[in-house]
């Protein structure tokens, strides 16, 4: 059936090669483009505000993380705009290779790793230290959209379902072990992936049962995190819950309009390394409701472009590429901010294109990358 | 071919549509909650932040001043500073000790000790003179806080110092009016709020809020500073002549109970208040009772203690008896030296006895049986009530603290003998206040007036003046008495037992007393006499205590001429004329009376 709206689309019937070469003609996806910048250089323009008083502090250097950052992001861009000009297609055949190689960078920091935090989230290649649980993200994605392609259609059978994911099922345990909150990102994705490629609702809801199992084992693991809990019900009851207090004090004195750029008080070392996943904290103080939900409404921009693709994609590899996509930053966006709140109890979760993070910012650039890849071939066709 | 649509089966486009709409649905309650925080929530962690983010200093008001009568300073404030060093921002650790160990004079090993401690802040040594403090600022050092401070300073130093009082390190006020009008006297203390971060060091640029001190009220006391400077000296004189241990010497105004001058020696250093006096051995004491010694120098025995008054009090029990009408002036008595009481023979203090005398030649000569006479014929019931009319059960109300009050028989127990005694001024105990108060009462036309210091308080801020007002009774003793009892007591000057207090040109009038003190028989007393001028309508009164004279102790003797002393130079000086033509001053013996 595929072939014959191919056919029907592409004029020419020549070979395979001459098809691709045509369709990556297509012009790039500006509003999509538009909104990364924007998001990245608000980020850039945030991360420097909340870290430049503790920066000078710690490093006598005011520009100390956001230079950092600012270097990622724009390895990021380029390496998004790389991204975009390969057809998707591309990845198809080679993600396995990548899913291998964070298996064993997983395996490798969970031995090797030095420990941070009291947890081994890092890979130290000498040059650069990269978390392979973000590149995990990147590549769960891009592996997960090709096994759903090949077993879409038989997606009703549980055995299925469970052969497809037991690929990916040892990326996320390893994550799982050091990264708690990752592998819930990774899960989500996997289950709206899932969701969408399904044709049946039974073997998904399966699924969603036992990733609940899951995530129940994975909480009892560490008792610490039975802890959060608590912090969550009542933060001002227990010294554990500071960072969640100090988050709501700067959320709530940013009032409707803010104290202004820069002005917040609550970075001043109140909230611990406001810069990175309590960023959005900072940002409700300085730049108030309006603020936040400036940047909340660019998000939901964004991710309504990226639906709009997923329904338009030449294929179902490209949509569940933009799938898997909208799902990370997603899900990213509205824990974060549910965790900021309060709303859920505290876990470590980054604001996509805004909080400090180098890997984050340059594995969610990649995937952006490829979101273009994929907008590229859809205008084309449409 | 409805189904595919692009390559994609619509139940695709169909869930990821149900997921889109889902996620929505969670960033609307997200909003939902944001909004709550920010609006509903926003003024309450709005003011937590807010009390994280700020450290408040406070700024201390400046004390109201004390003024005397004439506007002279006797407590002012002096300007000090404290300083301290805060731990996290000293960078030159080595110069600080080095500077602050010169200046302060304190040991580097005690300074080093300080800013090596991790705190917010510690006290290197506070009330450091302003010159100092300015030499150590001029070093800019890192790290080090001089901050300005009031202190109390007394002018005077020592003089009135158990009327002032003194205060504590944080200008709280410890004894004397300045604890009494401690509220008057302290202002409200002022803060600076200052914006911190997470480490409390000052946010740069921020701007600070600063809320004013207000200055306390400033006291205007009926004090004179001349007066009280005389008095002390005489009180001083008296004391070392007489080897005494102590001397009090009161001048108040008997018509409105403003008090003049209040002499206590030996007085105390009000700038350095807990220094005991030269020559103490504290060798070997225990804390406790070094400060015992030093509450013992504090107190102000005219107020905080009582005493029997003897011969001065019958003054008292001559107007109870006149009041009665149960004596007149010219009532012939006779004094064979003693009088039996029930089985008991109660001396006069004239061994011989005064013989045939008139009831004012018995108040002249101080004559005890007279009173016991006339004390008899009052009754203890009728005593009582002019007791109470004089004030004598309660607490005169002067503006000191820790006033003392009487310490009188139960009128049940007080039989034929009891009442002798006290008809002259033994077997209770009074305050020398409440018979300055009582007599006040006696010659002023009978108002019983509330000695008092403080007169005016003056805002500290804009100056506006609020007068005292003090309760007066009026009534206590009928206009005609009080005029026989000024013509008597004027006699015990002229021509009595007080002549030594004489003043040519001044009708003076008072009473001399001499008690000896409990337990008898110790051979300890205590002088006194009670003057007051011009007799015809008083303006002055003063009361000389002496306790415990060495060699002869009569009143009449070594009391008397402290008031005459005294009256001789403030009388002009209080512009009050001569009256009386000068007469030679009749050089009598020492007359052995009291």
């Amino acid at each position: 059936m595929e072939q014959t709206v191919r056919a029907r689309e592409h004029t020419g019937t020549d070979s395979s090669k001459r098809r691709a070469r045509k369709r990556l003609r297509g012009s790039i996806d500006y509003t999509l483009l538009m909104i990364v910048f924007v998001l990245l250089v608000f980020g850039l323009v945030m991360v420097y505000s909340t870290s430049y008083y503790t920066a000078n502090l710690a490093y006598d250097d005011p520009a100390h993380w956001v230079l950092r950052q600012g270097i990622f992001a724009a390895i990021g861009v380029v390496l998004m705009l790389v991204i975009a000009a390969i057809p998707y297609d591309y990845w198809k055949n080679k993600s396995w290779i990548l899913l291998v190689l964070v298996d064993i960078a997983l395996v490798y920091v969970w031995a090797f790793g030095e420990e941070v935090n009291g947890a081994k989230r890092w890979l130290d290649l000498g040059f650069i230290t990269v978390q392979p649980s973000e590149v995990a993200k990147f590549a769960v994605i891009l592996s997960f959209a090709k096994l759903l392609e090949i077993n879409y259609k038989r997606l009703g059978n549980f055995k299925i379902v469970c052969m497809t994911c037991i690929w990916i099922l040892p990326t996320i345990a390893m994550v799982g072990i050091e990264n708690f909150s990752t592998a819930i990102i990774l899960v989500a994705i996997v289950g709206i992936m899932l969701f969408v490629a399904s044709p049946s609702l039974k073997p998904v809801l399966g699924m969603a049962g036992f990733a609940s199992v899951l995530v129940v084992i994975l909480f009892s693991i560490k008792s610490y995190r039975g802890n959060r809990v608590k912090v969550w019900l009542d933060p001002e009851a227990t010294p554990d819950g500071y960072q969640t207090l100090q988050s709501l004090y700067a959320i709530g004195s940013g009032g409707i309009t803010g104290k202004g750029l820069g002005q917040s008080l609550q970075k001043l070392g109140f909230i611990p390394e406001a810069h990175n996943d309590m960023i959005f904290s900072i940002i409700c103080e300085e730049l108030g409701f309006v603020g936040a939900i400036g940047i909340i409404a660019l998000f939901g921009v964004m991710i309504y472009r990226m639906l709009v693709l997923v329904v338009n994609a030449y294929d179902l590899y490209g949509a569940l590429l933009v799938t898997g996509t909208i799902a990370h930053i997603g899900i990213q966006v509205l824990i974060n901010i549910a965790v900021v709140t309060n709303t859920i109890p505290n876990t470590g979760v980054p604001l996509p294109f805004i909080s400090y993070g180098g890997t984050s910012i340059l594995f969610i650039l990649a995937e952006m990358g490829i979101v273009l890849a994929v907008a590229k071939t859809t205008q084309r066709e449409r | 071919m409805a189904q595919y649509v692009n390559g994609l089966h619509v139940y695709h486009k169909r869930n990821a549509s149900i997921c889109f709409v889902l996620a929505m649905l969670v960033l609307v309650v997200l909003v939902g909650r944001l909004f709550y925080i920010m609006v509903f929530q926003s003024n309450m962690y709005e003011e937590k932040a807010a009390n994280l983010h700020e450290r408040e200093r406070s700024i201390k008001a400046p004390r109201g001043k004390i003024y005397d009568r004439n506007g002279v300073e006797l407590a002012g404030n002096k300007s000090v500073c404290t300083i301290s060093v805060i731990h996290n921002q000293i960078t030159d650790a080595d110069k600080v000790c080095g500077i602050l160990s010169k200046y302060l004079d304190i040991e580097e090993k005690e300074i080093r000790q300080k800013i090596d401690k991790v705190s917010s802040r510690e006290k290197i040594k506070s009330n450091v003179d302003k010159d100092i403090a300015e030499k150590i600022r001029e070093y800019k050092l890192d790290g080090v806080m001089i901050d300005e401070d009031y202190r109390r300073y007394y002018p005077y130093d020592d003089l009135a110092s158990k009327v002032l009082g003194f205060t504590g390190a944080d200008n709280q006020g410890i004894v004397g009016l300045e604890v009494k009008y401690d509220s008057v006297l302290s202002g409200t203390p002022g803060s600076i709020l200052t914006l911190t971060d997470v480490h409390g060091k000052r946010v740069k640029n921020s701007a600070e809020s600063r809320k004013e001190a207000i200055a306390g009220d400033n006291l205007i006391i009926s004090l004179d500073v001349n007066i009280q400077m005389y008095a002390t000296q005489l009180a001083e004189k008296v004391m070392k002549e007489k080897n005494a241990i102590s001397v009090s010497l009161i001048v108040m105004n008997p018509c409105n109970g403003e008090i003049y001058a209040l002499a206590n020696v030996p007085e105390y250093h009000l700038n350095s208040p807990y220094q005991l006096p030269e020559g103490t051995d504290t060798e070997g004491l225990s804390d406790k009772k070094k400060q015992d010694l030093v509450n013992q120098m504090w107190r102000n025995a005219t107020v905080n203690d009582t005493y029997e008054p003897g011969s001065t009090f019958k003054i008292v029990t001559a107007t109870a008896a006149l009041e009665q009408g149960v004596v007149s002036v010219s009532d012939t008595f006779s004094c064979p030296g003693y009088k039996m009481v029930e089985d008991r023979r109660i001396r006069c203090h004239k061994v011989g006895g005064h013989g045939a005398e008139t009831f004012k030649e018995g108040v002249m000569n101080s004559c005890n049986p007279v009173f016991m006479e006339v004390g008899a014929r009052v009754g203890a019931a009728n005593m009582y009530k002019y007791y109470k009319r004089l004030g004598l059960f309660e607490k005169t109300g002067i503006d000191l603290p820790g006033e003392a009050n009487s310490i009188m028989h139960n009128l049940k127990n007080v039989g034929a003998v009891e009442l002798a005694t006290m008809s002259f001024g033994q077997s209770f105990q009074i305050t020398p206040f409440q018979l300055l108060r009582a007599a006040s009462a006696v010659v002023n036309g009978g108002t019983l007036v509330t000695p008092h210091f403080g007169i005016v308080i003056e805002n500290g801020e804009n100056g506006k003046q609020q007068k005292i007002s003090y309760t007066k009774k009026s009534g206590a003793v009928t206009e005609m008495t009080s005029n026989t009892m000024r013509e008597l007591l004027d006699a015990v000057v002229s021509e009595g037992t007080g002549h030594n207090a004489s003043v040519p040109g001044y009708a003076i009038g008072g009473k001399t007393a001499t008690s000896e003190k409990l337990p008898r028989g110790t051979g300890k007393y205590i002088s006194s006499f009670l003057g007051f001028a011009p007799t015809t309508s008083p303006e002055v009164m003063a009361l000389v205590l002496i306790n415990e004279p060495e060699g002869i102790y009569y009143g009449g003797t070594i009391a008397a001429p402290v008031v005459g002393d005294l009256f001789k130079n403030i009388l002009p000086y209080m512009g009050i004329e001569k009256t009386e033509e000068i007469k030679d001053t009749k050089e009598t013996s020492i007359d052995i009376s009291d």
